[in-house]
């Protein structure tokens, strides 16, 4: 028992001697949901939208970067911890993050921005100390993409697993505008990584002409695993985002996280200075797209990439 | 600091609710009940609905109860009736209740700028983090006195026997599968009641909220027990309370230290051993360890 109460008392003082190393910089908490590219991405762009806007780390701000390994439990209470430590502002990448850091700001009014949330007005975090850029895919952009490079295609495969909010939300704007670029969608929601190849045996069977990603975790997680199913059947799949069209998709509209991530920075910078309040400042869409393409990926599927796009393109892997 | 002190009591208080349930199912009724990764959520999907169309907090607190209840029923039908093994019968409704969740919440779903439990509260101008600690303190006391006076019934004796000494229930004529399916109602709805909570502390619900919640109620059910261990005067409930808080107090620290997001985890796992070390971990042999 005195071990225990011993242990106890030096886990407190460890406890307090990390928070009483206080300074006068603003700190900024960033709470990121998970470690994953497109949300790493999104973290770099916003410091270096910071750095942008004239603000030096260590001189004007410090960071306090914690992140929740996709645990929504552990969101809450880095939340808390932020609010608890009185930080400047709250960083969100992510929903989850998003919900978390608001409700545990909301005593001390601390302003909370936010990034990678698809649908800020679904989670109700459009209003308020609140503010920040939202990751909504360019889904139309995408169809028009599709529909270019193969002017026959009828049906697209798209799998996404049906408890990500955001794929669930990308599912219905997709269904919602592929009629009027003459598609038909089939879409197949798994709820787990390991169904995630099934899902894509499912959709070569129904013969669909290509496959689209969202920017599904579990998906994008095994993209590896569904390029070989698809090409081995001659199947084009469009990625979202550039990182997909590395790994061997044939071309993608999608949004560039680290611009995302500049956006958000920017956002912060004026709040931080003082010069806007997060409650007056509206969220944000990213307005530029990028249009990606793998050349050599196309060629093995007989795919003439047009000129013109080629010529978009701000990437183009070799 | 006393910030920090208060959301860590607070969000030990709230998962006490849960670590109730564990404690029933696993150091009562020695049953691994793997449904609470689904009735959590469920509690949680039901409150985020039920709000939203303007059902007050309070009901909805019962309402999770209810559903709770079902679920537990449920891994008690199938286990006892159905003559499945304890663990794949909890396994069956947990993967089941996924798919329900979805159902009745979708994947995510916000209840922000909506009334729950901690506003209704009569405080004045209490900041909400003293009205969190307030309501969840006065929550796990109140369920916990429950529980302490329905262990002292006679069918609360019944229950304890279960898991000890199966004949000596069959002895008694009582039948031992009513007496585990009752267990498993019980806990399940203090599993969803508690996600109910949560899910109107943090504003919202989302569907893999339940993930690793069974884990965390083993460790605070362990972590409790192993503390009081030599104070046979305090009773299980109030030690897997403590058990709560100090998990959350472990992973508190972890977050505070600022050790590298990577590896907050695996300190967290070094700060569990090191108490169960310093607790004295069991000696000679007894039957239910960690």
């Amino acid at each position: 028992m005195k071990k225990l109460v011993s242990f106890v008392l030096a886990a407190l003082m460890l406890f307090s001697l990390a928070s009483c190393s206080k300074s006068s910089i603003p700190v900024i908490g960033i709470s990121q949901y998970g470690e994953h590219e497109s949300l790493d991405n999104c973290r770099t762009g916003f410091l270096d939208g910071l750095k942008g806007a004239g603000l030096v780390e260590g001189k004007d701000f410090t960071v306090n970067y914690q992140n929740a390994g996709f645990d929504d439990n552990i969101t809450t209470q880095i939340a808390q911890n932020f609010a608890a430590n009185d930080v400047a502002m709250m960083v969100a990448i992510a929903t989850p993050s998003a919900t978390a850091c608001y409700a545990a700001a909301e005593d001390k009014n601390i302003p909370v921005i936010f990034t990678a949330i698809t649908d800020p007005v679904k989670a109700r975090l459009d209003s308020g100390n609140i503010t920040g850029t939202s990751d909504k895919l360019p889904v139309e952009a995408q169809l028009d993409l599709i529909r270019k490079l193969q002017p026959d295609a009828k049906t697209i495969g798209i799998i996404y697993t049906t408890s990500e909010p955001n794929s669930v939300s990308a599912i219905a704007e997709y269904e919602a505008k592929a009629p009027e670029y003459g598609f038909t969608i089939e879409a197949v929601g798994v709820t787990a990584q390991s169904e995630v190849t099934m899902a894509a045996d499912t959709l070569i069977s129904k013969n669909v002409d290509c496959m689209s990603n969202l920017t599904d975790n579990n998906v994008v997680g095994v993209l590896a695993g569904i390029l070989e199913k698809t090409n081995e059947a001659g199947i084009p799949v469009y990625g979202s985002e550039v990182e997909q069209v590395k790994k061997g998709c044939v071309a993608a509209a999608g949004i560039d996280y680290i611009e995302l991530g500049k956006q958000t920075g920017a956002m912060a910078a004026k709040i931080l200075r003082g010069e806007a309040v997060a409650s007056d400042i509206p969220y944000e869409t990213i307005s530029e797209y990028g249009i990606y393409t793998n050349t050599p990926a196309a060629e093995a599927l007989g795919i003439d990439i047009p000129a013109d796009i080629t010529a978009k393109a701000i990437e183009s892997a070799e | 600091m006393l910030n920090l002190i208060i959301s860590t009591l607070t969000e030990g208080f709230i998962y006490a609710l849960l670590a109730y349930g564990i404690f029933i199912t696993y150091k009562i009724l020695d049953f691994p009940d793997l449904t609470v990764d689904g009735s959590f959520p469920l509690g949680a999907a039901v409150t985020a609905v039920v709000i939203n169309n303007g059902v007050n907090p309070f009901l909805a607190l019962l309402i999770s109860v209810a559903v709770g209840a079902l679920a537990g029923l449920c891994t008690g039908l199938i286990h006892v009736r159905l003559k499945v093994r304890d663990l794949l019968a909890g396994i069956i409704t947990m993967t089941a209740l996924f798919s329900v969740n979805l159902q009745i919440a979708g994947s995510n779903m916000s209840i922000i700028g909506i009334d729950t439990i901690f506003r209704l509260m009569p405080f004045g101008d209490m900041p909400q983090i003293y009205r969190k600690l307030i309501v969840s303190l006065i929550l796990a006391i109140i369920v916990k006195i429950i529980l302490d006076l329905y262990f002292k019934t006679q069918n609360g004796l019944l229950l304890r026997s279960v898991g000890d000494n199966e004949n000596l229930v069959c002895t008694l004529g009582i039948d031992n599968g009513n007496m585990k399916i009752l267990g498993l109602v019980i806990a399940n709805a203090l599993v969803a009641l508690c996600g109910s909570v949560v899910c109107q502390q943090q504003q919202s619900f989302s569907a893999t909220m339940g993930t690793g919640q069974m884990v965390f109620g083993l460790a605070a059910v362990i972590i409790g027990t192993t503390i009081f261990k030599k104070m046979s005067f305090v009773k299980g409930t109030t030690a897997v309370m403590v058990g709560s808080i100090v998990y959350k107090a472990c992973i508190q620290t972890a977050i505070t230290l600022g050790l590298p997001a990577n590896l907050m985890k695996l300190i967290t796992a070094v700060l569990f051993l090191l108490i169960l070390v310093l607790g004295n971990l069991p000696s000679k042999g007894g039957r239910k360890h960690a």
